[in-house]
């Protein structure tokens, strides 16, 4: 082990049914996987057997981080969660998801790259690491708390230095829509419930060790200087959201909000962004203000600050403090979140009195974002609102529910988009109170199910964004067109994938964005304009691929798919490129273990081809092509009847998506008929032993 | 401080400097004597030599015909043209910038943008000038759309067709925060 960098060296294994830790060198068996949802695939493949339940004693909850967690290098605090998932449906398969903070690199100090659990405790307990001494604790005086006390109760146990990830009361209840989270407010949907069906209320790290850079240092801190030249703000945004005396260009959409004139107001002394000059590399932390960006200008005057994860200077989780809502609601006046997580509260609602962009609807995140960091529930990239909408705004609640638990709801409140009815619903869903609350607890999929409603419904309209097996789309067709939807349709929940959006919407000028995609992709075609597609070409399935191996390599490295890859840049000296070779230069550097971007890509692949390879023996199909990469309806309908491919209209032509889904087989090497990778892709990535598995099983095309 | 230090400082806060400005800190810095006239040529030497010796320094005439300076390495020609473009008709202003938008990039930018640094336009002063464009032949192709939210958006029929704003503009303002 000593001879690379990077990995801490060891998996820590613990089973709850026997009480049992073990330890195994991570290097020796996982170096091929490097870490993440590397490690997660690869010990499901080994370890669960088919036809598992997310609950049962057997599945396991693998929390993994790569290489990269815990150096220097920026936005590496990414932690992967590998499990079986309770909201895909109709049969839960494999999938991660991710969870920021200041877990990942704690957990590398002290000493682990993963730790992997399986079986049940007979009680409530939590996990206890102090670097290598790990314990089981009793939990019973925890069970039924909140995130917020279970964090501070531990942490009153393990010191300041305690980074604690804990599931709430939704995840005991087993509501398979839950969080566990760590650091207040970073958390990782669809885990809490497995964890909550494991008796495991929460993981306390301390770490007090460090990570070993394998390479020279002074090109280490060269080659961090040089990554942090090309960060933008959050999700890579390039360009900022104003004329800036520097930017050649701008963008009203950019996340990149601070400028001369806008402050944060709630500081303890007003802090202005300033114009936050690309090359001043100390101010980084002063371009994002997602409150900023998702409630408009007022949420200047309510910003602290941002706030964020391990050695990233990007801050996306802004932190505001709103007196009003504590006044009236009676919450703490502070809360921080980025994204889905910052709007939870707000997206339950159709409007507010005083319009999208007002204080109610600042007072509704709040409000939210109180409640579901605590309780622990998630979002599912706001499926759960959107269900909610349209199940209130069709009649269907009504009709489902008796009359005495519909009319124990005020509904009046909620029409008026009044945060407080929020207090009302969500604890139901958390406690799975009643049917409402039950139904909205259970996932898309289970949900349509239990109230005997089609899916095709789901998926007719855009509007509800829904996609496949119980999860939405997730920067799908609407923004990216062909590319979108084959990276849709590729995972088992929304595929979380930035790689390809993060380009889309870095607020270039489409010729630049066109002649950065020439020299990625090879065709300056393989982006369009949003809403002015035009048809498939090999530039879209190379980009496709592209986008789908980064997200796993960022998956697996630690680093972070919301801000990564770095292809595009804010400096006008480059041209505005990137560097589509960052992640390969800190691997290397990191970890002694040379490899090339090329290198490197395929072993993402054989990370992805792993996933594909899990979900064919689960699904016990090799009809990937009809079975798993389906596609909504919505995608082909336009409202207005535009004729496809025509400027103003995001529906594709069924016939041009056919024809993309057949040029992305072909780019993996994968059978076009069913969809399925062949031997000789397994082989190819490294995976013989995985192939011959799946020939015994008939599940090889 | 010396006179290119003194344009770049100035370009990185987003201004323009005015000759007399620069004459004004070399009296201050005891260079040149304050008297005008009688340190023309001395004063005009010296700035050659600066503008000569650093690349980065641009000359700009003002309306009067008077020359400014700033850094390119610290302001950008879009900057530039926008601050250029203030000192004249606002309505040109607009009507630029909304069809640079349009052409470029490509889309339709939120009236509430010129609201912001570094246009500061009251929202009087923008729904103003709108009025004035919507009489005056040179504008008609500054046209608008509003979104379900009640944004208006703003863009130049010439670039883009009035469908493909409005549903850029809708994605603008509503689709990409639900899709975030």
């Amino acid at each position: 082990m000593a001879k690379f960098g990077g990995w801490a060296g060891t998996v820590l294994h613990v089973d709850l049914s026997t009480g049992r830790i073990w330890a195994e060198d991570t290097v020796e068996k996982y170096k091929d996987y490097l870490g993440g949802t590397g490690i997660g695939y690869k010990i499901m493949w080994e370890e669960v057997l088919a036809g598992t339940k997310p609950y049962d004693p057997n599945n396991r909850i693998i929390f993994a981080v790569g290489p990269l967690a815990g150096t220097g290098a920026p936005c590496n605090g990414r932690t992967a969660i590998t499990t079986l998932w309770p909201t895909c449906w109709p049969v839960p398969l494999v999938a991660s998801g991710h969870m920021g903070g200041q877990f990942a690199a704690k957990l590398k100090y002290a000493g682990y790259d993963a730790v992997v659990i399986k079986g049940r405790a007979d009680r409530p307990v939590w996990l206890s690491i102090v670097d290598k001494h790990v314990e089981i604790q009793d939990a019973r005086h925890l069970w039924g708390k909140g995130i917020r006390w279970t964090t501070t109760a531990i942490s009153q146990v393990m010191g300041p230095e305690a980074v604690v990830a804990a599931i709430g009361q939704a995840g005991e209840s087993l509501v398979p829509m839950s969080v566990v989270m760590n650091s207040v407010s970073h958390s990782a949907g669809g885990i809490g419930s497995v964890m909550g069906s494991k008796n495991l209320k929460a993981i306390g790290v301390v770490g007090t060790g460090s990570v070993r850079i394998a390479g020279n240092k002074d090109e280490w801190e060269k080659l961090i200087k040089y990554h942090l030249s090309l960060l933008g703000a959050n999700n890579q945004h390039v360009v900022p959201s104003s004329p800036q005396p520097w930017a050649e260009f701008y963008a009203p959409s950019s996340r990149w909000k601070g400028s001369k004139g806008r402050a944060w107001g709630a500081a303890p002394h007003p802090i202005e962004t300033g114009t936050c000059h690309p090359h001043d590399l100390n101010r980084i932390a002063y371009r994002t203000n997602n409150a900023a960006f998702f409630m408009g200008d007022i949420a200047w005057k309510y910003t602290v600050k941002g706030n964020g994860c391990t050695s990233c200077p990007i801050r996306c989780h802004t932190m505001i403090k709103v007196p009003s809502a504590a006044a009236k609601y009676g919450i703490p006046e502070v809360g921080q979140n980025t994204c889905g997580g910052l709007n939870f509260g707000r997206s339950f609602f159709k409007s507010f009195p005083d319009g999208p962009r007002g204080m109610t609807n600042m007072e509704a995140c709040m409000v939210g974002m109180y409640m579901s960091d605590d309780y622990g529930i998630w979002c599912n990239y706001s499926q759960l609102q959107r269900d909610f909408q349209k199940l209130y705004y069709s009649g269907t609640i009504k009709s489902k529910l008796g009359e005495k638990e519909f009319k124990s709801y005020s509904w009046d409140k909620y029409e008026k988009g009044d945060p407080s009815f929020l207090f009302e619903l969500v604890p139901r869903i958390a406690l799975k109170e009643g049917e409402l609350g039950t139904i909205l607890g259970l996932g898309t999929g289970y949900l349509l199910e239990r109230w005997s409603i089609p899916e095709k419904e789901w998926k007719k309209s855009q509007e509800l964004n829904y996609w496949k097996f119980g999860h939405p789309k997730h920067h799908a067709s609407e923004e990216a067109g062909q590319c979108g939807v084959i990276i849709n349709t590729q995972y088992n929940r929304d595929p979380q994938c930035h790689s390809h959006v993060n380009f889309i919407r870095n607020g270039l000028p489409l010729e630049i964005q066109k002649r950065l995609a020439a020299e990625i992709w090879g065709s300056p075609d393989a982006v369009d304009g949003v809403g002015a597609y035009t048809p498939m070409n090999i530039g879209k399935a190379k980009m496709a691929k592209w986008s789908l191996l980064r997200k796993e390599l960022h998956d697996s490295l630690s680093l972070c798919n919301w801000m990564g890859p770095w292809v595009a840049s804010p400096l006008k000296e480059r041209g505005y490129r990137g560097d589509d070779s960052i992640e390969s230069m800190l691997y290397s550097l990191a970890t002694g273990d040379k490899k090339s971007r090329q290198e490197l890509d395929q072993v993402a692949e054989r990370i992805f081809l792993l996933h594909r390879a899990l979900t064919i023996r689960d699904m016990d199909t090799k009809e990937m092509r009809t079975q798993h990469d389906t596609i909504p309806e919505w995608v082909y309908d336009d409202p207005s009847h535009k004729a496809v491919y025509t400027k103003g209209t995001t529906h594709l032509d069924r016939d041009d998506v056919k024809l993309a889904m057949d040029m992305y087989y072909e780019e993996m090497a994968w059978d076009k008929k069913t969809g399925a990778p062949t031997s000789f892709a397994y082989q190819k990535a490294g995976l013989k032993k995985v192939a011959d598995e799946l020939t015994k099983k008939g599940l090889l095309p | 401080m010396d006179i290119a230090n003194l344009i770049r400082i100035k370009s990185r806060a987003g201004q323009l400097v005015l000759q007399k400005e620069i004459f004004q800190e070399l009296i201050e810095q005891k260079a040149l004597k304050s008297d005008y006239r009688e340190q023309k040529g001395k004063f005009e030497a010296i700035l050659k030599k600066t503008i000569e010796e650093n690349g980065d320094l641009k000359e700009l005439p003002d309306k009067d015909g008077l020359p400014r300076y700033y850094s390119s390495q610290f302001m950008s020609e879009t900057y530039v043209r926008i601050l250029l473009r203030k000192e004249e008709n606002p309505l040109m202003l607009i009507a630029e910038i909304v069809r640079e938008n349009s052409a470029a990039y490509p889309r339709p930018i939120p009236l509430d943008t010129f609201k912001n640094s570094p246009f500061e336009l009251t929202q009087e002063e923008i729904l103003a000038c709108l009025q004035k464009m919507s009489d005056q032949k040179d504008y008609q192709d500054i046209s608008q759309t509003t979104t379900s939210a009640g944004a208006v958006f703003l863009y130049s029929n010439i670039h883009l067709d009035p469908g493909y704003a409005s549903m850029l503009a809708e994605w603008f303002d509503v689709g990409q925060f639900n899709n975030p």
